[in-house]
């Protein structure tokens, strides 16, 4: 059977490993994803502590899709696909963005937010970068660009 | 989805606490402004606790608020303290420099007991 490759795609990842959320784009719903991501972790064996970083690292690029991805658009979608497999979650966050501006800012400098020399910015993707075992921004995907973030169980 | 910040003001001697009850985001932003005006301009206390709930949502939005919050006690040179923070936060605080501008107390008591004896 002739399949269109949206329809391909999206078979091939909705496996019996894959959970995916198609989220509003309005702030405070990065929450469902957060609920879902702590069921998921807790039931393949993710200790507490962890469950508690991929939460954050979720809810934070579901913020950034919303925001910066989809420009607080809201009838645009946050699609968020959550793969587990080998002893590693693959998380894709997707929004209809072009994506975040090469190269990636500067890290948060406290410092300088305080002395007004920065706005207070940047925090999201921060703590994004410090909480997963691996991250690529600027995913291009069938459905926009994303943010693929990768957790070890061990 | 968010409900409005309830934040209680409280005198414990030379230190005014803020019990903020809710989650902390961008939403907060006028609910905490407003309580931390309040604070200064009836009391003008030198140390100032933010008592935060244990299993509030804290997002990226609402550190920014914070720290907003927290420069401006920097300019007034008053001494800030925060507790009621569960382990992950106080790790989230910590990576993100909110310890070079408040100390974090596991306990109630332990921060008013500390911050009493501080100057």
């Amino acid at each position: 059977m002739n399949m269109p490759l949206k329809e391909k795609k999206a078979f091939q990842m909705l496996d019996d490993q894959t959970i995916e959320l198609s989220l509003p784009n309005i702030l405070g719903y990065e929450r469902i994803a957060m609920g879902c991501i702590d069921s998921f972790a807790t039931n393949v064996g993710f200790r507490k502590e962890r469950i508690e970083d991929l939460k954050t690292a979720v809810a934070e690029a579901c913020i950034n899709a919303m925001q910066h991805g989809n420009k607080d658009q809201p009838g645009e979608r946050v699609i968020v696909n959550m793969r587990f497999a080998s002893g590693s979650f693959n998380i894709s966050v997707i929004d209809k963005g072009q994506g975040i501006p090469v190269p990636l800012p500067n890290d948060p400098n406290i410092e300088r937010i305080v002395d007004d020399l920065d706005p207070p910015t940047g925090f999201g993707l921060f703590l994004i970068k410090k909480l997963v075992d691996q991250v690529e921004f600027n995913e291009k995907t069938i459905s926009g660009h994303g943010v693929r973030m990768v957790f070890n169980l061990s | 989805m968010h409900k409005p910040n309830e934040i209680n003001i409280q005198r414990h001697g030379s230190i005014v606490s803020m019990t903020i009850n809710g989650d902390i985001t961008s939403f907060s932003e006028p609910y905490l402004n407003q309580a931390y005006e309040d604070v200064d301009s009836q009391y003008a206390p030198e140390k100032i606790l933010l008592i935060l709930e244990k299993d509030a949502y804290i997002n990226s939005g609402g550190i920014a608020v914070l720290i907003q919050i927290l420069a401006r006690t920097r300019k007034k040179n008053q001494l800030i303290g925060i507790t009621g923070l569960n382990s992950h936060f106080k790790k989230i605080f910590n990576m993100v420099g909110i310890t070079k501008l408040a100390t974090l107390y596991d306990t109630l008591d332990d921060a008013l007991a500390t911050m009493e004896t501080l100057d």
